[in-house]
């Protein structure tokens, strides 16, 4: 019996094939991803500007974003950025597709009209919600038609910031609502049949049975709208203007470093230590969400 | 075989490397010499002027394509927002242009980096051709040389809403004049309209603290001075508007442009402005127009604030010689004439602002606010030092926020704007 054996020509292409099929890839993350990352890193230790090269500074970069205000504002506002908007986009999506997930007439209205803002471009976006709460806009005329007067949304520091993250919420709505959505079609009915038989109302229902079912998605949509949170940027730059507020104040940590690494004088090695900093702390963010997860793990 | 380290290796460098080559250094090539035939194709780049100038570039293009045989002019036009950012984009890309629109803040770090050719080496003969200041406008402190050909200037009256000044009780052909008069025009406005009409919408800027009579910098250009008493008088009297809501609510976040729109639903009573703007106010603000009200830019010193626009030559142009005559024959004063007729901006050319058509009026207010500006214009200054850069532009209107805000004095916050503004300089 002879044992059937690769031809030499086949066996020495094999190894290299994989290779050549995702050579494409790779070209494009090395270039797109990669090399940006890589020089980042070592931007980071320099001083280069723009249109002059740096000379090694080592850590000094660092050491100036601990005494720069703008660095402390930065990470303020993105941190509050999360604390304010993750809670809201992991509970309302819920919520929504709780809703829209009933097969009922005209629910697929209901579903693309959530929807749309996803779709819709974040600086129309931003626009449209520039014209509602401007000291003139739609909103004021109406506080001020039943006496409240008009508030400064676009003029006050923390109101600024509240009116971004609104935003981002109102916008974010819809996407999370699909992921919860495909989740949702996945817990068995007759779980919560089961729980019904038993005596549990709506609300138990959904603490008891529907919560538990969705608990993964509900931690991936909390890693998910947290980085995103604390990356934020279209939003406060359109609100809050480019210089991010009355005196920067509502500056975010990748407003800092659009502002500080572009233009002719842009000062490259310190947006790129800006730049590193909002890596790790994202890094830092994924593994507590991750293993918060695990650890909830039955 | 499977795939070896070395292959790998090699494979990682052959990806990398060449990228490494992007980014800003390389000598391009190309000479410094203007001396030799004018040939070869060339780029140039005009800054958000292809939608209301089409044909005037294209018959420009023509012109000098036909007066220098073996010549091709490709014209790229960018739009005004972020245009700085294409700029540094192409600069450290090594895609620029041979040829540029720039302002004289825009040269500045060109010329640093080496970019932008010295205007006085290779093309001296043409200085004569301009106004002494405008020829100097290109020029940067602590570095011999001028960076670019002046091209056109602007400057502009302020508007300011008849209406508005007749409610408060104010007389709508007497605007004010003066900084005390503007201060207590602005506090009584503020006054009558129980806060709902602010006469200013933009917190001061660098041209307002140079028009204002503050010496922004010292002799020597190594430093920034605006933080002496002259300033914080300006910066307090600022604050006195703002607590009175003389001065918008939404100042320390607005653009020139939503200022303008203010202006232009009757929000705030006066905005700076150009003649272009009238044409604006016509089509979209028709009552606006029918009481518009032009004054002449206030300021302390006796010189209006100008702007410069210029015509850089890259450096690193294979077409020395093309690049440095197109550059001049944009800017040379039969095109800039020419241009000037087209649209209200006024020629750096020597002598052009004599032209019967810069100081004759026909009664229209597009005519009067020309000759007026062609009238200020010989005198006027560009207070925005080539120095200031837009890091050092968002640090004072940071600062001057906290002082309007009552976070900081306004010395204070002067004193910390000046502080960041001379650290950045060292920097470079």
């Amino acid at each position: 019996m002879t044992t059937p054996t690769t031809p030499a020509r086949v066996r020495r292409q094999l190894p290299t094939s994989p290779w050549l099929f995702a050579a494409p890839g790779l070209l494009v993350t090395g270039a797109f991803v990669l090399y940006p990352f890589v020089s980042t890193l070592i931007n980071s230790f320099t001083d280069r500007r723009t249109l002059l090269p740096g000379r090694f500074v080592g850590l000094a970069n660092f050491r100036e974003l601990l005494h720069d205000d703008m660095f402390w504002t930065g990470l303020r506002n993105s941190t509050l950025y999360i604390v304010g908007v993750v809670p809201a986009l992991v509970v309302l999506p819920l919520l929504l597709a709780l809703l829209v997930q009933k097969n009922i007439p005209g629910i697929t209205f209901f579903r693309a009209a959530f929807y749309t803002p996803v779709v819709a471009s974040i600086v129309v976006v931003g626009l449209i919600w520039v014209w509602l709460l401007d000291e003139r806009g739609l909103i004021n005329s109406l506080l001020e038609s039943v006496g409240i007067g008009r508030v400064g949304f676009l003029s006050d520091q923390w109101l600024l910031l509240l009116s971004a993250m609104t935003v981002t919420v109102w916008k974010g709505l819809g996407y999370y609502m699909i992921i919860y959505l495909a989740a949702l079609a996945n817990v068995p009915r007759e779980l919560h049949e089961a729980a019904a038989v038993d005596g549990a109302g709506p609300v138990r229902r959904f603490l008891s049975v529907t919560v538990p079912a969705v608990r993964s998605t509900m931690v991936l949509v909390a890693a998910l709208s947290s980085v995103a949170a604390f990356k934020v940027f279209s939003e406060v730059y359109l609100m809050a203007g480019p210089s991010g507020g009355p005196a920067g104040e509502d500056t975010t940590l990748v407003m800092l470093v659009q502002r500080t690494g572009t233009g002719l004088t842009g000062r490259v090695g310190y947006a790129s230590a800006l730049s590193v900093v909002v890596f790790a702390v994202t890094v830092v963010l994924m593994l507590l969400v991750l293993r918060a997860d695990r650890r909830e793990e039955p | 075989m499977s795939m070896s380290r070395r292959t790998l290796t090699a494979a990682v460098f052959a990806l990398v490397l060449p990228l490494s080559a992007c980014g800003s250094g390389g000598d391009g090539g190309g000479s410094a010499d203007a001396s030799g035939k004018v040939e070869g194709d060339i780029t140039f780049q005009t800054w958000n002027l292809r939608a209301n100038f089409k044909p005037y570039f294209e018959g420009l293009i023509a012109g000098f394509e036909k007066k220098h045989p073996g010549t091709h002019v490709k014209w790229i036009d960018q739009p005004a927002e972020g245009y700085p950012d294409k700029l540094s984009a192409d600069a450290a890309g090594g895609t620029l242009p041979d040829v540029v629109n720039v302002s004289p803040d825009l040269v500045a770090p060109l010329a640093e980096a080496g970019l932008a050719l010295d205007l006085d080496k290779v093309a001296p003969q043409y200085k004569s051709d301009y106004l002494p200041g405008a020829w100097a406008s290109h020029q940067i402190p602590g570095k011999r040389g001028t960076y670019a050909f002046p091209w056109y200037l602007n400057t502009g009256p302020l508007f300011y809403n008849k209406a508005l000044f007749r409610k408060a009780g104010l007389d709508p052909d007497r605007p004010p004049k003066t900084y005390d008069e503007l201060f207590a025009d602005a506090l009584r406005m503020a006054k009558e309209s129980g806060g709902s009409v602010a006469t200013l919408a933009n917190v001061p800027t660098i041209e307002d603290f140079g028009r204002y009579g503050v010496p922004l910098m010292n002799q020597q250009g190594t430093a920034f001075s605006f933080n002496d008493a002259k300033g914080v008088e300006l910066l307090t009297k600022y604050k006195e508007l703002y607590d009175a809501k003389a001065l918008d609510p939404q100042a320390l976040t607005a653009t020139p442009e939503s200022s303008g729109k203010k202006f232009l639903t009757g929000a705030v009573a006066m905005n700076p402005g150009s003649a272009l703007d009238l044409g604006n106010f016509k089509k979209n603000a028709p009552s606006l127009y029918r009481n518009i009200g032009i004054t002449d830019q206030i300021t302390s010193t006796g010189h209006v604030n100008m702007y410069v626009m210029g015509v850089m030559v890259n450096s690193r142009t294979k077409h020395t010689a093309a690049a440095v005559a197109f550059a001049h024959f944009v800017t040379d004063a039969q095109n800039q004439m020419s241009f000037a007729k087209k649209v209200a901006i006024f020629p750096s050319t020597a002598h052009s602002l004599a032209d019967p058509y810069f100081s004759k009026e026909d009664g229209t207010d597009e005519t009067r606010v020309r000759v007026a500006a062609a009238k200020s214009l010989k005198n006027a200054v560009n207070y925005t030092p080539v120095l200031f850069s837009d890091q050092m532009k968002t640090a004072l209107r940071n600062e001057v926020a906290k002082a309007l805000q009552g976070k900081e004095s306004p010395k204070a916050a002067l004193d910390n704007a000046v502080s960041t503004a001379n650290r950045l300089l060292k920097q470079g």
